[in-house]
């Protein structure tokens, strides 16, 4: 219902996305709007320009804190900046970082699960220890941690983000990975004289990766309210950045013009349901 | 890490007299050792990053230090000293309970965080309360609640507050009942209505990760056959809910509670700045802006201690609640809790 109301676009975009799928799988409607929800997010990401013709930095003083109309989506900011040019030209942002903090985590987290899976001895013994700590600290004060020793900007938010992810992405590869290796035809593979290299490449890797999708698309709409979090407190880049996060710290000293905080709220919150509604049906179907 | 689910009372292992001190013998060193490599941990990766403490604040103009008061300050926190050497003058006065002196105030950390923890504790409990009373409320619904009524709306209720971030939830509550309603007033942070609703900000994510578990215990317990006898005996859904299916059904929940202790820190630290009040989070970030290296450590090895001690308790707790689970000999941890930790992780550990 959100999604209708974001963009008349919405549907061929779903139908796009899905197409390629549905040969495959029969896609819930609920699915179907969702990817329609990401994929709209990714072309507010990728060409910001075909979807808003109003600057999101130069505003006009004169069309200051208007409410939300057919000229201006969302309304306008403070300085009279049209608030969904704002959130269009800020998708880029938030998505990236997020996308950053995803790829951190499964690189990172997988590379590790992996090996302790994989070897065992006491390489698992020092990555489960590892991750026992990540584990014991809350993911969202070790990141304000490692955003505070590497310095406030928008980049390392999302690099903070993806540290503090590790530790999930390396306990389920490790146990991904354990569970594969105890089948037979990985043992079949050995027998064959497949080296260990080959056979974690050839065999172990892509089945037990395969849990790893739907983890990472949950996590990836995590990051963004990671990132969010992080960006509301102020360690992400300074204004006029337009982070969805900071659009909604910026709302939050005019709660009296309150589609300043709702409108990029419901965007963010429209953006994590359907990642998280893809990731369950990822998880379903496989 | 938890214990296996085997019924095996038989099989004494004759080695292992008791396998319950063994087992809490083991979680408790194991606790120990995550609590001194958490505070390990914040060093090294305080130290390791680029970026330092030195000359981003105490060079930094606008605080004013002249070259004396630096050369002082770094003496007195030794941070002229190697690497190494810092490393283990701090971890042994942190493990006789020292937690040194902030850099930013030159005041103890350990005053520094007994001032504003009894105002987090506060907001943590109450969150976990409204976190408990929501997601047993969902829970009781779906159950109830038949599907074309609205129970499929209160089983996506979790997963739309996992999509929220909780400073969103905590503004609406401002603006709809603060200013709206003018139940509380934002310049008192600290009055009943205020931390009432900054509890409620705080608990809604936090309810979604019980709900999910505690719904998924529901309708597997429904589907065994002693919930159909009693159903075939004509007792209604609040009955059949109340005497049979809650109970088993919320002992699991013992162990995501405590995951989600983690959680309920993090989650303070956002709503304190969104409400306004001082705490254990707005600490953090004066500390983060400022680098003050000595609060940040002690912050994070009491949050580690914490949850460590949380889940320590749930973890020794739980085969005591639970008469369907015996030990048998040491928990093999590993291999056997590899298949459902995979499962686990995915539909508990997010936030």
């Amino acid at each position: 219902m959100t999604a209708a109301s974001l963009s008349p676009l919405a549907s061929p975009i779903a139908r796009l996305a899905a197409t390629g799928r549905r040969a495959a799988r029969r896609v819930p409607p609920s699915v179907a709007l969702s990817l329609a929800v990401v994929a709209l997010v990714i072309a507010w990401a990728l060409v910001p320009g075909l979807f808003t013709a109003y600057d999101p930095v130069v505003g006009v003083p004169a069309q200051k804190l208007l409410g939300p109309s057919a000229a201006h989506w969302f309304g306008t900011d403070h300085l009279g900046r049209d608030l969904y040019a704002r959130v269009v030209h800020g998708t880029a942002s938030s998505v990236a970082s997020a996308l950053l903090a995803v790829v951190i985590g499964v690189l990172a987290g997988g590379l590790a699960g992996l090996l302790a899976g994989f070897l065992g001895g006491w390489v698992d013994v020092v990555l489960a220890r590892l991750v026992d700590i990540l584990l014991a600290i809350p993911r969202f004060l070790l990141a304000v941690i490692i955003v505070t020793a590497l310095g406030f900007d928008t980049t390392n938010t999302a690099i903070a983000t993806g540290v503090a992810a590790v530790a999930v992405f390396a306990r389920v590869m490790r146990a991904e990975v354990i569970k594969t290796r105890q089948a037979i035809f990985v043992e079949a593979a050995f027998l064959q004289g497949g080296s260990r290299w080959h056979v974690l490449v050839r065999h172990v890797l892509p089945n037990a990766s395969r849990s790893v999708l739907p983890l990472a698309v949950l996590q990836f709409g995590l990051s963004i309210l990671v990132i969010a979090g992080l960006a509301f407190l102020g360690y992400g880049d300074p204004p006029p950045a337009s982070d969805w996060g900071l659009l909604i710290a910026t709302g939050k000293d005019y709660l009296k013009w309150p589609w300043l905080v709702y409108a990029p709220a419901l965007v963010t919150v429209a953006a994590v349901l359907s990642l998280n509604r893809i990731s369950r049906w990822l998880r379903r179907t496989d | 890490m938890r214990p296996s689910h085997r019924m095996a009372a038989g099989q004494r292992n004759p080695d292992m007299r008791n396998p319950y001190l063994i087992y809490a013998a083991k979680r408790l060193l194991q606790a120990v050792a995550v609590i001194l490599l958490a505070y390990l941990f914040t060093f090294v990766v305080v130290s390791i990053l680029p970026g330092d403490p030195v000359t981003n604040v105490l060079r930094d103009p606008q605080n004013g230090f002249t070259e004396e008061q630096i050369q002082a300050i770094v003496a007195a926190q030794g941070l002229d000293q190697p690497i190494p050497v810092q490393l283990w003058t701090s971890l042994s006065h942190f493990l006789t309970g020292d937690f040194g002196l902030s850099m930013r105030s030159s005041r103890p950390v350990a005053t520094l965080i007994a001032e504003v923890l009894p105002s987090t504790l506060i907001l943590a409990s109450a969150g976990l309360a409204v976190a408990l009373v929501v997601a047993f409320a969902i829970a009781y619904g779906t159950q109830l609640v038949p599907t074309r009524f609205g129970g499929g709306a209160l089983r996506a209720l979790p997963s739309l507050f996992l999509s929220v971030p909780n400073f969103v939830i905590g503004l609406v509550l401002i603006h709809a009942f603060g200013f709206q309603l003018g139940l509380f007033r934002v310049i008192e942070p600290d009055s009943a209505w205020a931390t009432a609703f900054a509890a409620i900000a705080l608990g809604i994510p936090i309810s979604a990760q019980i709900a999910e578990v505690l719904i998924a215990n529901l309708d597997h317990e429904a589907r065994q056959d002693y919930a159909a006898v009693a159903r075939s005996r004509g007792l209604g859904q609040a009955r059949l809910f109340a005497r049979h299916l809650l109970k088993p059904s919320s002992l699991p929940v013992v162990t995501v509670i405590a995951l989600t202790v983690g959680e309920v820190l993090g989650g303070s630290l956002i709503t304190e700045a969104v409400f306004g009040r001082t705490g254990i989070g707005s600490l953090v970030q004066r500390s983060a802006a400022a680098q003050d290296l000595p609060v940040l450590q002690a912050v994070v090895a009491l949050a580690a201690l914490v949850f460590v001690l949380v889940n320590l308790v749930a973890d020794l707790v739980y085969p005591l609640l639970d008469p369907r689970l015996t030990l048998v000999g040491p928990p093999r941890r590993r291999a056997d809790t590899a298949d459902d930790t995979a499962a686990a992780d995915l539909r508990t550990v997010t936030g």
